[in-house]
């Protein structure tokens, strides 16, 4: 479903020069399975996921989705996956339904099977009630409720969160987490990325714990506790962490950090 | 491109514009509301200044037998100023008490001013003590005179010596009154002129009292009257005018006005408020979305200008409608304006849609509105300057060009329409498509879309371009390079005086080539690439393109002098440039030394300046053509002639094409060398050779002032060998830049 090999993707800095975002990343994930990028902020994710979403072009590496190549063919690749991040907002002058709609126009669903599937959607998220709603005036969990909506209104093999509880309460990011579930449930390939330890270990089937765009290690967590000889999710990622740090002091400068 | 997509997003925008109460206000409530406002202000400030009472000082008001009043308590005289409420009077008298002293004329004169300066008064007017006695001796003498010189004798008012008349008494000089008034203050000039005219009628009063003493007719003083003839269409004319000057330019500000702040929502705004990305990750491609944002921003550009003209034209046609002079705009308004809407709102809309997508919030856009407005805006103006009319020159020009085309035809004056509605259209069509592009180029650019607030250091940026040099200069360093030839030269150009002799000529093209063009590529590339070979493109070409190149310019020869010809015979050159390279082309001491100059030099300097560095740089917007047509472009531009701009510009296309096809800068310097050695020798030895040899001249055709042309067949097989030599070209392998060879991927990826 997902397969990412060697993704690189560089910055020019004024003051720094050249910034390593991300540097070889690998990975595969396959559908039913949600696949947790793990790491700090600052650590590559955003600019892995915005490459996988074909919004940001990689310096070198490949990345395909449904064995579409994310560079030569983007517009194929979008009609595949749903993407959801803090950095894609719903419009203020737009209901959640119309929102909704747009998007699932866009995707080419006719019009007569695209209102059945917007019932079903707007059904399963429980979003009936704020149907006429426009966006100006919804809460952050509303808002994340139409973002998601919008992703998956086209039913697409591929789910890709980025940091998307950020800024939710409690409820409502307990909510959007089952929500994911019962998505991989139906046999999505989801890629989900947190800095948030407890959301990894609920959900993530297989995790990479990513660091100045680099994978430090990657496995089920089964297998990353036993590897590390470390029972706490949390305490195993600052040991990873801190060893990278000790070993390669120089990277902080070349990585773009605090620019991401 | 899925059409669909475009509607789709087409209508977001607008229904999501019609939603923003900002848009809705700009669009409809401000030019339904602004211009009845302003032209209901603009009439009632007017009436105010003409009803507005102004204040006058008079000072020695004269009073005697036998003269028309003048003040008539605070009021001018009704005989002398008809609307006396206007003029506000207060007679100062200054007669002395008793036993005091006698007014004098410099006290009058101070206390006028003091009045006027103080701001009492608006103005103030005073009489010379002795302005009455003075006047009665100069009526007594014409009296005198009429008597004995009996009726045929003319009065004079003075006796020059030397005059016929020596025996006459001379008559006495009358004292000047002083009018007193401050052209710095509006109401002072208003009183001015009331009072000018208040007192012109009384001199002509006292005048005419005059020639009843002198026993003269009335008329005497005024024996004719000047008649006018105004050939404008009476009102209707003159009002036609004004409209065709006013509308166009009002067009322009609305329409730019209506393209920007939509423009500045849809992108700047969409990036602040997080939803861009949601697009970009849409199934959308990226020509799409701005195709659509596009149509949206053209359309409420349209609308944006539609309502205020309307607007306007109600309101001027109802109120300006009543004054003298002037009348409702014409009716051909409503075709030509709408008409010519489509182009200006497609040029503003790209604009300003490149603009807002650079920007990267809403604030930061508004910024931009300022640089744009103030290269718009004059051109826009400059139209309007007195004796600016449509020609050629002025029809390229881009904004001023449409600006005058509309005005001719609002004018009614169809034919310079006619002529130069060609230029115009293919000038903004050319401005339209060139910013379209850059705005798709700008969505593309993930710089642009993910820009990062950097604070601003020249030091840094410097350090930056020396660092991070890439092998070859990137588009902004090529773009960089061409405009520093291009000012370079122009200052050069405007601060040389013109050549007088060949040596000034071949000194001027040296320092031109040298230290114009080749040293700023030169240093360029040194500091900006990592590999000036790659940059130069300093390699050996596969051996036949070196043959081919020189085929080339030979076949291209006759073609270029015949596009020459149609240029010259289309926009004739000047008499004086024509005549100043004549007599450089014809006046050089030796042909080697013009080949020299002309052939040799510019060819090993352009080329590595143009097909160098500047290509390369091109060469990173992913499509040959492109890269070829801009670097072409700035190549033309550089030829300060225009008729040389145009074919060089299109010889900087087959330049280009040889230079990317054989990845050599080789091929291009052979080819330029011997097409400008042609052009140079042929122009001295044609004339010649067909004096040697007649057959020849079945061949060329001689014009009357030493000019040559080649006969048609001449032509015919040129342009079929040219096509063939370049078709040929066109089929090599080329080395591609990574941009190209990802461009095809994404081309190969997108059919597949």
């Amino acid at each position: 479903m997902i397969q990412v090999h060697g993704l690189t993707k560089h910055y020019a800095d004024l003051k720094r020069g050249k910034l390593v975002a991300l540097d070889g990343v690998s990975f595969q994930a396959g559908p039913g399975e949600i696949y947790g990028l793990l790491g700090p902020n600052g650590a590559g994710k955003t600019t892995a996921l915005r490459i996988l979403s074909t919004v940001l072009r990689p310096t070198a590496g490949t990345a395909k989705i449904s064995g579409l190549d994310v560079v030569t063919q983007p517009s194929l690749v979008r009609h595949r996956i749903g993407f959801v991040s803090a950095n894609t907002a719903v419009y203020d002058r737009m209901t959640a339904w119309e929102m909704v709609e747009y998007f699932g126009r866009l995707h080419g669903i006719p019009d007569r099977q695209l209102a059945d599937r917007m019932e079903q959607v707007f059904t399963r998220l429980q979003m009936n009630d704020i149907r006429d709603l426009l966006g100006t005036k919804m809460s952050t969990g509303m808002r994340q409720k139409v973002s998601i909506a919008r992703a998956i209104v086209h039913d697409p093999p591929v789910l890709i969160f980025d940091e998307a509880t950020a800024g939710l309460d409690v409820l409502v990011a307990r909510a959007l987490l089952r929500t994911v579930a019962e998505l991989r449930d139906h046999g999505k390939c989801i890629l989900f990325s947190t800095h948030i330890m407890r959301e990894a270990e609920k959900l993530c089937d297989r995790v990479a714990i990513v660091h100045r765009g680099k994978i430090l290690a990657e496995g089920c967590l089964e297998q990353l506790r036993d590897e590390h000889h470390e029972h706490d999710l949390e305490e195993l990622f600052f040991q990873l962490i801190s060893r990278h740090d000790e070993a390669h002091p120089g990277e902080a400068v070349a990585h773009g950090s605090d620019v991401l | 491109m899925n059409w669909y997509n475009v509607k789709l997003i087409l209508f977001r925008e607008v229904r999501d514009q019609l939603r923003d109460r900002r848009t809705l206000f700009m669009i409809a409530v401000l030019p339904i509301l602004l211009y009845p406002l302003l032209g209901m202000s603009f009439f009632q400030i007017a009436q105010f200044v003409r009803d507005e009472p102004t204040k006058v000082l008079v000072i020695g008001a004269p009073r005697a037998e036998g003269l028309p009043p003048l003040v008539e308590g605070t009021r001018f005289a009704q005989k002398i100023f008809h609307d006396t409420k206007l003029l506000i009077v207060d007679a100062a008298d200054d007669k002395p008490a008793q036993g005091g002293p006698a007014p004098t004329d410099a006290a009058r004169s101070a206390a006028a001013r003091r009045a006027v300066q103080s701001g009492r008064y608006d103005a103030a007017l005073w009489f010379p003590t002795n302005f009455v006695s003075r006047l009665d001796a100069f009526r007594a003498t014409i009296r005198r005179r009429a008597a004995s010189m009996g009726e045929t004798a003319r009065p004079e008012r003075r006796s020059p010596a030397g005059s016929a008349l020596p025996a006459v008494a001379p008559v006495p000089e009358v004292p000047s009154p002083e009018l007193v008034y401050n052209t710095a203050s509006d109401k002072s000039q208003i009183a001015y002129a009331r009072l000018s005219e208040a007192l012109r009628h009384w001199t002509g009063a006292v005048g005419r009292t005059n020639l009843e003493a002198g026993g003269l007719p009335l008329f005497a003083a005024e024996p004719f009257e000047l008649a006018t003839a105004d050939v404008a269409d009476s009102a209707r004319g003159r009002g036609l005018a004004v409209w065709a000057k006013l509308l166009p330019v009002l067009l322009l500000i609305w329409a730019l006005t209506g393209a920007f702040y939509p423009a500045i929502d849809l992108c700047a705004g969409e990036k602040e408020r997080g939803t861009l990305e949601t697009l970009l990750c849409s199934p959308a491609e990226r020509s799409e979305i701005v195709v659509g944002k596009l149509l949206t921003i053209i359309l409420f550009s349209m609308i944006t200008a539609v309502m205020n003209l309307v607007s306007v034209a109600m309101t001027g046609g109802m109120l300006l409608g009543k004054l003298p002079g002037f009348g409702p705009p014409p009716l051909s308004a409503a075709i030509w304006l709408p008409l010519a809407l489509l182009p200006v709102s497609a040029l503003f809309g790209a604009l300003s849609l490149a603009l807002a997508a650079f920007a990267r919030s809403t604030k930061e856009g508004q910024y931009y509105l300022m640089p744009l407005l103030l290269i718009t805006m004059p051109l826009a103006v400059l139209s309007t300057t007195p004796g600016m009319e449509l020609t050629l020159g002025n029809s390229l020009i881009p904004v001023t060009g449409v600006v005058l085309l509309l005005r001719c035809l609002l004018e009614g004056n169809y034919w310079p329409a006619v002529q130069y509605a060609a230029p115009v259209i293919a000038v903004t069509l050319g401005g339209c498509l060139l910013a379209i592009r850059w705005a798709v180029d700008q969505f593309n650019s993930e710089s642009v879309l993910f820009r990062e607030s950097e604070r601003l250091d020249f030091g840094l940026w410097v350090r930056h371009l020396l660092r991070d040099r890439e092998a070859t200069p990137t588009v902004a360093g090529a773009i960089f390079c061409a405009v520093v030839i291009l000012l370079v030269r122009f200052f050069m150009g405007s601060a040389l005086p013109i050549p007088e002799n060949f040596r000034g000529f071949a000194l001027l093209t040296l320092v031109t080539q040298l230290v114009v063009v080749l040293t700023p590529a030169l240093l360029m590339t040194i500091m900006l690439t990592n590999s000036p070979r790659q940059t130069l493109l300093w390699r050996m070409p596969p051996w036949k393109t070196v043959p081919a190149a020189l085929a080339l310019a030979v076949a291209i020869h006759p073609v270029a002098n015949w596009l020459q010809g149609v240029v010259n015979h289309l926009y004739p050159l000047g008499d004086e440039v024509k005549s100043v390279l004549d007599k450089f082309f014809h006046e050089s001491p030796s042909l080697w030394q013009l080949v020299l100059l002309v052939g040799i030099m510019p060819a090993i300097c352009e080329e590595l300046a143009f097909r160098g560095f500047v290509l390369s740089g091109f060469r990173h917007v992913g499509h040959k053509w492109r890269a070829i047509v801009y670097s072409a472009l700035f190549f033309g531009m550089t030829h300060t002639i225009f008729q040389q701009s145009l074919i060089a510009s299109l010889l900087g296309v087959v330049l280009g094409l040889l230079a990317v096809q054989t990845g050599s800068l080789l091929p291009c310097v052979i080819f330029h060398m011997l097409h400008n050695s042609l052009a140079v020798v042929a122009s001295r030895v044609v004339p010649q050779l067909t004096g040697y040899c007649p057959p020849l001249k079945r061949l060329v055709v001689m014009g009357s002032d030493g000019d040559y042309a080649y006969h048609w067949p001449v032509v015919l097989v040129g342009a079929v060998l040219t096509g063939l030599i370049l078709w040929w070209f066109n089929r090599l392998p080329y080395p591609k830049s990574p941009e190209e060879r990802l461009q095809d991927a994404i081309d190969r990826g997108g059919a597949a």
